[in-house]
C-alpha cells in the first residue's frame, strides 16, 4: 500500500522529475567543452522539455474536473496546473531557443544557462502544482534562485550584476514577507495545506488582527514577485540590465507562475477571506494599471519600456481575480497564454536588433525597420497591436474577457477606467508603430563604433534570422494571430482549465 | 548517605562533579606520560635519546615543563586583541576537555550517558577551528593570520570525512550511544566481529583524517616550522600555549579513544573467553596513541596543496561512496547482516 | 531533577570543570610568573624588519570557497545522521529518497570538481 502512494507521487510529480533529470545531465554536459556544445544543449534542454510536456499531457486529467493529490495532499495534479504547465513549457522553450544568438553576440555562452532555465521552470512547475504552502515556496526560490543568477549572467557587464544584485536583495525582501505571512497562516490554522485551509478559514473570524495581517503578508509577498505597484519599483531596473531573453522569461514564465499561486491561493483557499482583499487589490490593480501605462509614455529604452507594459497587463490581470469568477478565471489564463505569445515575440524582434549591451536598448533600434526588413516590421507591428489590445489580435480577445467578467461580476466603474487606462498603454505601443513605419533610420549618434552602412544610409547591418529564431517568430507570430481569429477555441481550453476548481 | 547522592540536586551535582574529576584528573596525569612518550618515541626513531634529565629515564620530564611554563612570561603582542588573545586557548582547551565527558569507560562508566554522544563529539569538535582563528586573528601577526587560516580550511575539508565515515558506523549501528555502538560490535569471533572488518578502508581513512584534523604531522602544515614558524600559536607563550598544547594533545587522545570505540570494539576482549575489561580500552588506545607518534616520527610532511586535494578529492568521494555502499548493505543484509547489525540483534 | 536535565548536567559540570581548570592556569602564570614587557618584546614577530601595523588583511578568496564547500557538504551530515540513526525505521522510502539525494549532491559535487573550486594552485 504505501509502495503503491509512493509510485503515485512519482508518477504525478514525473515531469518535474524528468526536468531535473534533464537539468542534472545538461549540467553534466556542460563541463565538457565542445566547440557544438550549445547545440546539444539546446537540443537537451528542448528533449527534456517535450518529454516533460508529453508526460504532463498524458497526466492530465480526464474528465478535466479529476483532481489528483499526492504526496499527502502537498502536490496536485489538475487541469489547472497542466494548462499552466504547458504555457511555463511554451515560455521556457522559446526563452531557450531565442537565446542562442543573444548570447552568441555577448560571449557569454556557457551550459549553466540552460541548467539554470531548466531548474528555473522545474520550480515554476512546483509552484503551480504545489497544494500546500510550503511546497510553492520551495518552487518560488528554486525559481528565484536560478533567476538571479541568470539575471548576472552576463559577468563584465556592469549593468547585468547591477540588476542581480538588486533582484537578489528585493527577491529576498519579498520572500521573507511571503514566508512571515505564511507562518502566521500557519499559526492561525495549523495546517499549510491549502485543502485544509479553506476549510479552516471558511468560518475565520475576519476582524482578528493576526488575520489581516497574514493576508496582508501573503499578498504583498505575491504582488512583490508579479511586479504590482506599489511593489513594482524592482521590475524597470532589473528588466533593463537582465539579458534580454531573461528579460523574456521574467516577464513571461516567472509572472504566469506567480499568477497561478495567487490564483490558487486568493481564489482557492484564501476565498473565505475575500472581504479582505478584494477592495485592496481593486485600488492596487487600478493603480499598477495607471503606473504602468503613463510611465511608459516617458521611457526611451524598449527594455523599460516592456517593463512598465508588463506592469500595466499585471493590473489588467489583476481585474480577473477581482472579478472572482470562473470565468474571470479563465480570462485570465487566456491572458496569460496570449500575453505569452505577444511578449515573446517581441522580444525576439528585440533581440534580432540587438548589437551591444553597451550601446543599450534605445527606441531608435526601432526606427526605420520597416524599409530595411518588412517582414519583421509586420510582424513587430502585430505584436505590438496585440499588446496594445486592437482588434483583430489575440490581445484585444485577452482584455475583452476580462472585462466581459468584470462586467458580469457587477464591477462595471472598474471596466470603464481599465478600458481608458488601456487607450493609454495603446499611445507609447502605436509610438513604437510609428517609429517602424514613418521614422526613417537614424545615423546612429554617439556610437563610434558605428555598424556597417548599407548603401541606401541605413544604419544597420542585415539581420540574419537563424532557425531558432524563425520557430520563436513563427510560433508566437501564429499564436498571437490565431488567437485573434480563433478566440473561442482558445477561450474554451482556458475554461476548461480554471473549471477544475483549483484543486481544493 | 547514598540517597544523599541519588535524589538531591546537590547530592547529584557533587556526585557527577566527582565522576567528572575522576576522568580528568587521570587523563591528565596520563597527558603527562603521553607527552614525553610521545617524544621518547620521537628521539628513538631518530636514535636520539629524548628527554632523560628530570626523574629515572626523564619521566618526568611534563611535570617540569608544566612548572617552567608557570613561571614564564605571558608575552601579548602590541595590537592584539586581548580578550580573544585569551579566548582562543581557553576555548581549545575547553572544547577538548569537555568531548571527554560522553566516552564511555565500559558499559557502565560513562560521566554523560546521553543518547546523542557522537553527534555532541561532532559538533564540539566543530567548533575547535573557532580556537585556531581566534588566536590567529588576535595574535595581529602575519604568520598567526596565515597559520589560522590555513589550519582551519584543513581542519573544516578533513571534518567533512570524519563526518560521513561515522554515518557508515551509525547506519551499522541504529544509534548514536557509544554504549550501543561498542555492543553492536560485540559477537562470537572475537576481534572478527568489530567494525574494523566491515569497515575495513574507513578505518584507514578515519586514522588519516584524525591525523589532519588535529594537525598531527604529516598534517602539520599550519605550524610549519619551515614556512610558518609555529602558525596561530606562534606569539603564545606560558600557559596560553600550554593550553593550545595541551588542547591539541587531548584531542589526538580523543580521537585514538574514538577509533577504539567506533572500529575496535572498546573494552571489548579480542578473544572469546577472556573477559571484557576497560583495560582493553585504554590498551588500544594506547596502541593508537603509539601509532600517532610513529607516524609523526616517519613521514615527511605534506605540501599544503596535496593536503588539500587529499582531503576534497580523494577521502570526501571515498567515504560518500562508502556511505552509500553501506547503506546498500545494510539495507539488503549483505554479508548476513554484518552491516546491519540491529537487524541480527548483534 | 527531570530525567532528560539529569542526562545533561554532567556535560554542563564537565564545561565548568574545564573552564576553571583552563582560568586556573591562565591566572597561574600571571600571578606568578615575571611580567615585563618593553616595545621590542611586544611587536609581532616578523622576519628581519618592523611589523606592520595590522596584519588583518585581505587573504586568498579559495579559504572562503573552502568555507563555503564546508558548510554545504557539513549540512549534508547533519541531514544524513537522523537519517542513519533511524535506518531501520525509515523503509524504502526514506532509503531511496535519501540514496536520490546523494545522488543529486553528486552532480553538484562532480560540477564543483570539473570547475576546480577544489584546486589549489
Amino acid at each position: 500500500m504505501d509502495t503503491d502512494l509512493i509510485a503515485a507521487s512519482v508518477r504525478a510529480s514525473s515531469p518535474e522529475i524528468i526536468v531535473i533529470i534533464g537539468a542534472c545531465a545538461a549540467l553534466m554536459l556542460s563541463l565538457w567543452p565542445h566547440q557544438d556544445q550549445q547545440k546539444y544543449l539546446t537540443w537537451l534542454s528542448l528533449i527534456t522539455i517535450l518529454l516533460a510536456s508529453a508526460q504532463t499531457l498524458q497526466l492530465s486529467p480526464r474528465p478535466v474536473n479529476i483532481v489528483e493529490t499526492t504526496y499527502s495532499g502537498m502536490f496536485v495534479v489538475d487541469a489547472f496546473a497542466t494548462y499552466f504547465k504547458m504555457l511555463l513549457y511554451l515560455g521556457t522553450a522559446l526563452t531557450i531557443l531565442m537565446s542562442g544568438k543573444f548570447l552568441q553576440t555577448e560571449e557569454a555562452v556557457k551550459g549553466e544557462y540552460y541548467v539554470l532555465l531548466l531548474f528555473a521552470l522545474a520550480g515554476t512547475m512546483i509552484m503551480v502544482s504545489g497544494a500546500d504552502l510550503l511546497i510553492i515556496y520551495i518552487g518560488l526560490e528554486l525559481q528565484a534562485l536560478s533567476i538571479y543568477v541568470l539575471t548576472g549572467f552576463l559577468k563584465t557587464r556592469g549593468r547585468s550584476v547591477e540588476a542581480a544584485l538588486k533582484y537578489v536583495i528585493l527577491g529576498a525582501f519579498s520572500s521573507g514577507i511571503l514566508l512571515y505571512g505564511l507562518s502566521l497562516i500557519y499559526g492561525l490554522t495549523g495546517s499549510t495545506q491549502l485543502g485544509v485551509l479553506n476549510s479552516a478559514l471558511a468560518t475565520a473570524d475576519l476582524s482578528e488582527p493576526m488575520l489581516i495581517l497574514a493576508t496582508v503578508f501573503l499578498l504583498v509577498g505575491l504582488l512583490f514577485k508579479i511586479g504590482a505597484v506599489p511593489f513594482h519599483m524592482w521590475v524597470p531596473d532589473i528588466y533593463e540590465g537582465a539579458p534580454t531573453p531573461i528579460t523574456a522569461y521574467l516577464s513571461v514564465a516567472s509572472k504566469t507562475a506567480a499568477f497561478a499561486v495567487l490564483l490558487r491561493v486568493f481564489m482557492g483557499s484564501l476565498i473565505g477571506l475575500e472581504p479582505l482583499w478584494s477592495s485592496g487589490l481593486a485600488a492596487i490593480a487600478v493603480a499598477t494599471m495607471a503606473l504602468g501605462s503613463l510611465v511608459a509614455l516617458v521611457q526611451d529604452n524598449i527594455k523599460r519600456l516592456l517593463a512598465y507594459s508588463s506592469i500595466s497587463h499585471v493590473g489588467f490581470l489583476l481585474l480577473g481575480i477581482i472579478a472572482g469568477t470562473t470565468s474571470g478565471m479563465s480570462a485570465i489564463l487566456l491572458y496569460l497564454l496570449i500575453y505569452t505569445f505577444m511578449t515573446l515575440g517581441l522580444f525576439a524582434i528585440v533581440i534580432l536588433l540587438h548589437r551591444d549591451v553597451r550601446a543599450g536598448e534605445p527606441l531608435t533600434l526601432f526606427s526605420g525597420l520597416a524599409q530595411s526588413h518588412a517582414g519583421l516590421a509586420f510582424m513587430a507591428m502585430i505584436f505590438l497591436f496585440s499588446l496594445a489590445g486592437i482588434p483583430p489580435t489575440g490581445g484585444f480577445f485577452a482584455k475583452f474577457y476580462v472585462l466581459v467578467a468584470l462586467i458580469d461580476a457587477g464591477h462595471v466603474t472598474l471596466a470603464v477606467i481599465a478600458v481608458l487606462l488601456s487607450a493609454v498603454a495603446a499611445w507609447f505601443y502605436l509610438r513604437l508603430i510609428m517609429l517602424i513605419y514613418i521614422q526613417p533610420a537614424e545615423p546612429t549618434t554617439g556610437s563610434t563604433a558605428a555598424p556597417a552602412t548599407g548603401p541606401t544610409g541605413h544604419a544597420r547591418a542585415a539581420i540574419l534570422l537563424s532557425a531558432p529564431m524563425r520557430l520563436v517568430l513563427l510560433f508566437s507570430f501564429s499564436g498571437t494571430v490565431l488567437s485573434g481569429i480563433f478566440p473561442a477555441w482558445f477561450l474554451a481550453m482556458a475554461r476548461q482549465a480554471s473549471l477544475s476548481g483549483l484543486g481544493n | 548517605m547514598m540517597e544523599f547522592f541519588t535524589t538531591t540536586t546537590l547530592g547529584i551535582a557533587l556526585l557527577v562533579t566527582g565522576q567528572a574529576l575522576l576522568v580528568i584528573v587521570p587523563l591528565f596525569v596520563a597527558l603527562a606520560f603521553l607527552m614525553y612518550g610521545d617524544r621518547k618515541v620521537w628521539a628513538a626513531v631518530q636514535m636520539r635519546r629524548g628527554p632523560n634529565q628530570v626523574g629515572v629515564f626523564g619521566v618526568l620530564q611534563s611535570f617540569a615543563d608544566l612548572l617552567k611554563y608557570i613561571v614564564k612570561e605571558v608575552v601579548v603582542p602590541a595590537g592584539a586583541d586581548k580578550f580573544v588573545f585569551y579566548l582562543a586557548p581557553m576555548m581549545t582547551f575547553v572544547l577538548a576537555l569537555i568531548a571527554w565527558a560522553v566516552i564511555p569507560w565500559n558499559p557502565t562508566w560513562v560521566v554523560a550517558d546521553i543518547n546523542v554522544a557522537v553527534l555532541y563529539i561532532f559538533a564540539v569538535s566543530s567548533l575547535e577551528v573557532y580556537g585556531v582563528i581566534m588566536g590567529g586573528w588576535a595574535s595581529n601577526s602575519k604568520y598567526a593570520f596565515l597559520g589560522s587560516l590555513r589550519s582551519a580550511a584543513q581542519m573544516i575539508s578533513y571534518e567533512v570525512s570524519i563526518g560521513l565515515i561515522i554515518i557508515g558506523v551509525i547506519i551499522s549501528t541504529g544509534s548514536l550511544n557509544f554504549g550501543d555502538i561498542v555492543a553492536a560490535q560485540d559477537g562470537n569471533y572475537g576481534l572478527f566481529s568489530w567494525y574494523w572488518l566491515p569497515h575495513f578502508p574507513m578505518v584507514i581513512l578515519f586514522f588519516v583524517s584524525a591525523l589532519a584534523e588535529t594537525n598531527r604531522p604529516p598534517f602539520d602544515l599550519p605550524e610549519a616550522e619551515s614556512e610558518l614558524v609555529a602558525g596561530y600559536q606562534v606569539e603564545y607563550s606560558s600557559t596560553p600555549f600550554l593550553l593550545f598544547m595541551m588542547g591539541e594533545l587531548l584531542s589526538v587522545v580523543l580521537m585514538c579513544a574514538l577509533i577504539s570505540l567506533l572500529f575496535f570494539g572498546g573494552w571489548l576482549s579480542p578473544i572469546p573467553g577472556i573477559p571484557d575489561s576497560i583495560l582493553w580500552l585504554i590498551g588500544k588506545m594506547l596502541f593508537f596513541f603509539f601509532m600517532f607518534a610513529m607516524v609523526k616520527a616517519i613521514t615527511p610532511r605534506y605540501r599544503y596543496d596535496q593536503l588539500m586535494r587529499l582531503g576534497w578529492k580523494v577521502f570526501l568521494p571515498m567515504s560518500l561512496g562508502w556511505v552509500v555502499l553501506v547503506a546498500f548493505f545494510a539495507q539488503y543484509g549483505a554479508f548476513g547482516g554484518a552491516y546491519a547489525r540491529w537487524a541480527i540483534g548483534g | 531533577m527531570e530525567d532528560l536535565l539529569r542526562e545533561y548536567l554532567p556535560i554542563v559540570i564537565f564545561l565548568g570543570l574545564a573552564i576553571a581548570i583552563g582560568l586556573v592556569f591562565i591566572f597561574a602564570a600571571l600571578i606568578i610568573a615575571v611580567r615585563n614587557p618593553d616595545p621590542e618584546k611586544v611587536s609581532a614577530y616578523e622576519c628581519g624588519f618592523n611589523a606592520f601595523d595590522d596584519s588583518r588583511m585581505k587573504f586568498d578568496v579559495r579559504f572562503y570557497l573552502v568555507s563555503i564547500l564546508f558548510i554545504i557538504f557539513d549540512l549534508e551530515i547533519a541531514f544524513l545522521f537522523p537519517w542513519a540513526v533511524a535506518f531501520k525505521d525509515v523503509g524504502l522510502l526514506g532509503f531511496w529518497s535519501m540514496i536520490v539525494f546523494l545522488g543529486v549532491l553528486t552532480v553538484g559535487f562532480a560540477y564543483e570538481w570539473k570547475k576546480g573550486a577544489l584546486e589549489w594552485e
